[in-house]
C-alpha cells in the first residue's frame, strides 16, 4: 500500500467518532515505551564519538541485531496498516509483496551482493557508485536519495499523525511534534546504533502488540480451512484465498496483474531494487561486526520477513469473515461515514484487545512509525555528510567535524520532515508526486549497481548515462499514464491492468532501460582498468574464505532452508 | 572498565514490566469486567499472554543483566 493512498483515506474520512478509548493503563503502556527510547539514546550517547561509531554504528552489530533492525527499518506502521486494508482489498494476494516481493531479494543480498558492499568498506550505496562509477553518478544517486528520503519521512509523519487523530482522537501537532522530537533526541544522541537497538526493540513490540490479532481471529472463525470456506462464501471469489492459480491474467484476479508483472516486476525489479539498493535497508547490514554477520543479517532478515503476513495479511483476510459490516473504499468511505479499508488492522485491535493489551497494540503502531522515521533520518544523515557534504563541499574535515555535521544534519532532515509534514497538510496532492519520485530512482539504481557488481566491463560513463536514462522512462511513463490513464494498456501491456500493475511495469520498463544504456555506452567508451575494480566486482575480487565453526552456521545452509520454505508456502497458498 | 548493557536486556526489562501491568489487568477485570469486553474477553488474554510476556521477559532479563567488562 503507497502511504498515498493510505494519506488519502484518511485525509478524506468526515468527523468521525474516534475508534478507540485509550484507559489509564494503555497510556502507561505507551508512557514506558517512550521513557524506554530515550534512555536508549542517552545511554548509547557516549558510544558514537567517532564517523564510524556515529553513522555505522561502530560496525559491532551482531547478524541478530543487524538482520532484526534491516526488517524493522521497512516496517513501518503505515505499512502494517496499508497491507492489511490491501490483503482486506485484494485478499492473500497482497502476501506476493512479503513473500516473492522481498525473500529471494533479500538471500541474494546476503549471498551475492553483500561482499562487495562489506569488503569496499564503503559507508553508503552511492559511496560504492563513487568507487565503481565516479562522482557523478554518486552525486546523481546522493541526492535524490537524501532528499526523496526526508520528504518521505515527513509524508509518513503526517499520515501517522492523522491515524492517530482518526483512531485515537489525539490532535495532529501533537502527534507530529512528540513523535518527530522522541526520534530526533534518540538519533542525534546515539546515531545509527541508537537507531538500530530501538529498530529491534520496535521490532519486538509490533510482533507481541499485533500477534494476538490472528491468534484470537482465528479462534473465532475456527482455523484457517474455515476461515477459507467463510471468505470465499461472503465474496463469492475463490481467487481472495489463493495467490497464483487467479494470475494467468490482468482479469483474473482482484488486484488486476498477472504473473509475469509479479515474478519479473515485483519479484525481480521493484524489490531487487528496494531489498539491495535502497540505502535506508542496506545501512543496517553494513553495520554488521564481520562479513559472515553482514551475509546472515538479511537472512535472518528474510525469516522474519516471511512471517510478517502472519500479523498483517492475516487479519486482514480475517476482517472479510468476522466485521460485521463491510469496509469500503475511500470515496464511498466519504460519502457515507462508514469505516475505510484502511482502518482494518485498528478495527481488529479494538475488536480483540481489551485494556492494556490494546495500549499495547498501538504501541506496536507507534513503535512502526518511529523504527521507519529513524531509519531515513539515519540514512539521510550518512548519505548527506559522506556523499554530498564530504564528496564536494568539505573533502579534508575531520573527523569529529563530520560528526557533528551528521548530528545537525539529522536535527535538520527532522525539521525538514516536519516541514513537509505540514505541507502535505495544506496541499495533499504533493504528496503523490513525492512519493511517485522516489519511486522513480530505485529501479533503474538497482541495473547499475547490480551492472556494476557482476560485469566488470560497465564504465563510468555507462553507469551514469545508463542510471539517468532508466530514471527518465520511469518519469515519463508516469507522466504518460497521468495525463493519459488509457496508457496504461500499453506501458503494462493489457487492457484490464490495474494501478499495482502500473507501478510493477514502470519499474520493469525504467530498469530495462537502464541496462542497456549502460551496456551500450559502456561498449562505446574505454573500460576501466582491472587494478582499478579490486574488491568491486566479481571475477576480480577474491573473496576471503569463511570457516564456520560449525556446519550450521552456513550463510548458504540458512539461505538454502529460507528459500525451501519460502517455496513451500507458495505451493501451499497457490 | 565500562558497563554495557545489551539490547535484549532492554528488551527483556520491556517485557518483564509489560507482563507484569497486562497480566495484573488481566486478574483485576476477573471481578471488574469492562463495560464493553472485546470478542473472546471469555479467554482472558491478558493473563496468559502478559504471563508468558512476562516469563519471557524475566529470562532475558537475567541472562543479559549487565556484567562488568575489564
Amino acid at each position: 500500500m503507497q502511504p498515498a493512498t493510505l494519506l488519502a483515506a484518511f485525509t478524506a474520512l468526515p468527523t468521525k467518532t474516534q475508534l478507540v478509548h485509550l484507559n489509564a493503563v494503555d497510556i502507561a503502556v505507551i508512557a514506558i515505551y517512550f521513557a524506554i527510547v530515550i534512555y536508549i539514546g542517552f545511554y548509547l550517547k557516549g558510544s558514537a564519538k567517532t564517523g564510524e561509531e556515529f553513522f555505522m554504528a561502530g560496525r559491532e552489530m551482531t547478524a541478530w541485531i543487524a538482520g532484526l533492525s534491516f526488517v524493522s527499518a521497512n516496517l513501518g506502521s503505515l505499512e502494517l496498516m496499508g497491507w492489511a486494508g490491501s490483503a482486506y482489498q485484494y485478499g492473500i494476494l497482497a502476501a506476493h509483496w512479503y513473500w516473492i516481493g522481498a525473500i529471494p531479494a533479500m538471500l541474494f543480498l546476503g549471498i551475492i551482493m553483500m561482499p562487495f558492499y562489506y569488503i569496499s568498506k564503503v559507508n553508503s550505496v552511492p559511496g560504492y557508485l563513487n568507487l565503481r562509477y565516479g562522482p557523478a553518478t554518486r552525486a546523481l544517486s546522493g541526492i535524490s536519495f537524501a532528499f526523496m528520503t526526508v520528504l518521505m519521512s515527513g509524508i509518513n509523519m503526517y499520515a501517522m499523525a492523522l491515524v492517530m487523530k482518526v483512531v485515537l482522537g489525539w490532535d495532529l501537532n501533537f502527534s507530529i511534534w512528540v513523535s518527530s522530537a522522541t526520534v530526533a533526541l534518540y538519533v542525534i544522541l546515539g546515531g545509527l546504533r541508537s537507531a538500530i537497538f530501538n529498530e529491534v526493540l520496535q521490532f519486538l513490540l509490533i510482533w507481541i502488540g499485533a500477534l494476538l490479532v490472528p491468534i484470537l481471529g482465528l479462534v473465532e472463525v475456527g482455523g484457517w480451512t474455515n476461515l477459507k470456506h467463510q471468505i470465499v462464501h461472503n465474496l463469492g471469489n475463490a481467487q481472495y484465498v489463493h495467490l497464483w492459480s487467479g494470475l494467468g491474467h490482468f482479469s483474473t484476479n482482484p488486484m488486476g496483474v498477472n504473473w509475469f508483472g509479479i515474478v519479473f516486476g515485483l519479484g525481480f525489479v521493484v524489490s531487487f531494487g528496494y531489498w539491495t539498493t535502497d540505502f535506508l535497508v542496506v545501512q543496517r547490514v553494513l553495520s554488521a561486526h564481520n562479513l559472515r554477520a553482514a551475509r546472515m543479517a538479511p537472512i535472518i532478515g528474510a525469516g522474519f520477513k516471511m512471517m510478517v503476513p502472519f500479523i498483517v495479511i492475516l487479519p486482514g483476510l480475517l476482517a472479510l469473515s468476522v466485521l460485521p459490516f463491510h469496509l469500503v473504499g475511500e470515496s464511498v468511505a466519504v460519502a457515507t461515514g462508514q469505516h475505510s479499508y484502511n482502518e482494518v488492522l485498528p478495527l481488529m485491535l479494538v475488536r480483540y484487545l481489551g485494556p492494556g493489551l490494546l495500549g499495547l497494540g498501538v504501541t506496536a503502531l507507534i513503535a512502526g512509525f518511529m523504527s521507519g522515521m529513524a531509519g531515513n533520518v539515519s540514512a539521510f544523515s550518512t548519505v548527506w555528510t559522506y556523499d554530498i557534504y564530504g564528496a564536494f563541499f568539505n573533502k579534508k574535515a575531520s573527523d569529529e567535524h563530520y560528526v557533528s555535521m551528521g548530528r545537525w544534519s539529522m536535527f535538520v532532515g527532522v525539521l525538514i520532515s516536519v516541514g513537509t509534514a505540514y505541507l502535505v497538510q495544506h496541499a495533499a496532492s504533493i504528496m503523490d508526486y513525492v512519493q511517485a519520485l522516489f519511486s522513480f530512482f530505485i529501479a533503474p539504481l538497482f541495473g547499475t549497481v547490480i551492472l556494476g557488481m557482476l560485469w566488470k566491463r560497465a564504465t563510468k560513463a555507462g553507469g551514469f548515462w545508463g542510471l539517468l536514462a532508466g530514471t527518465c522512462t520511469a518519469i515519463g511513463l508516469w507522466e504518460w499514464v497521468r495525463t493519459d490513464p488509457s496508457a496504461l494498456r500499453y506501458v503494462a501491456l493489457s487492457p484490464d491492468a490495474k494501478a499495482m500493475a502500473q507501478d510493477i511495469y514502470r519499474a520493469l520498463w525504467s530498469w530495462l532501460v537502464c541496462v542497456i544504456v549502460t551496456v551500450v555506452v559502456s561498449y562505446l567508451t574505454a573500460p576501466k582498468p582491472d587494478a582499478e575494480l579490486a574488491d568491486l566486482v566479481y571475477g576480480i575480487t577474491p573473496l576471503p574464505e569463511e570457516h564456520d565453526e560449525h556446519w550450521y552456521q552456513s550463510p548458504m545452509l540458512w539461505a538454502g532452508l529460507i528459500a525451501i520454505v519460502f517455496v513451500i508456502l507458495n505451493v501451499i497458498f497457490w | 572498565m565500562r558497563e554495557s548493557i545489551s539490547i535484549w536486556f532492554f528488551s527483556g526489562m520491556l517485557f518483564l514490566v509489560y507482563g507484569v501491568i497486562i497480566t495484573a489487568e488481566g486478574i483485576r477485570e476477573l471481578s471488574h469486567a469492562p463495560a464493553h469486553p472485546p470478542v473472546l474477553f471469555s479467554l482472558h488474554a491478558p493473563i496468559w499472554w502478559g504471563a508468558a510476556m512476562g516469563v519471557a521477559g524475566l529470562v532475558y532479563t537475567i541472562h543479559f543483566w549487565p556484567r562488568r567488562h575489564r
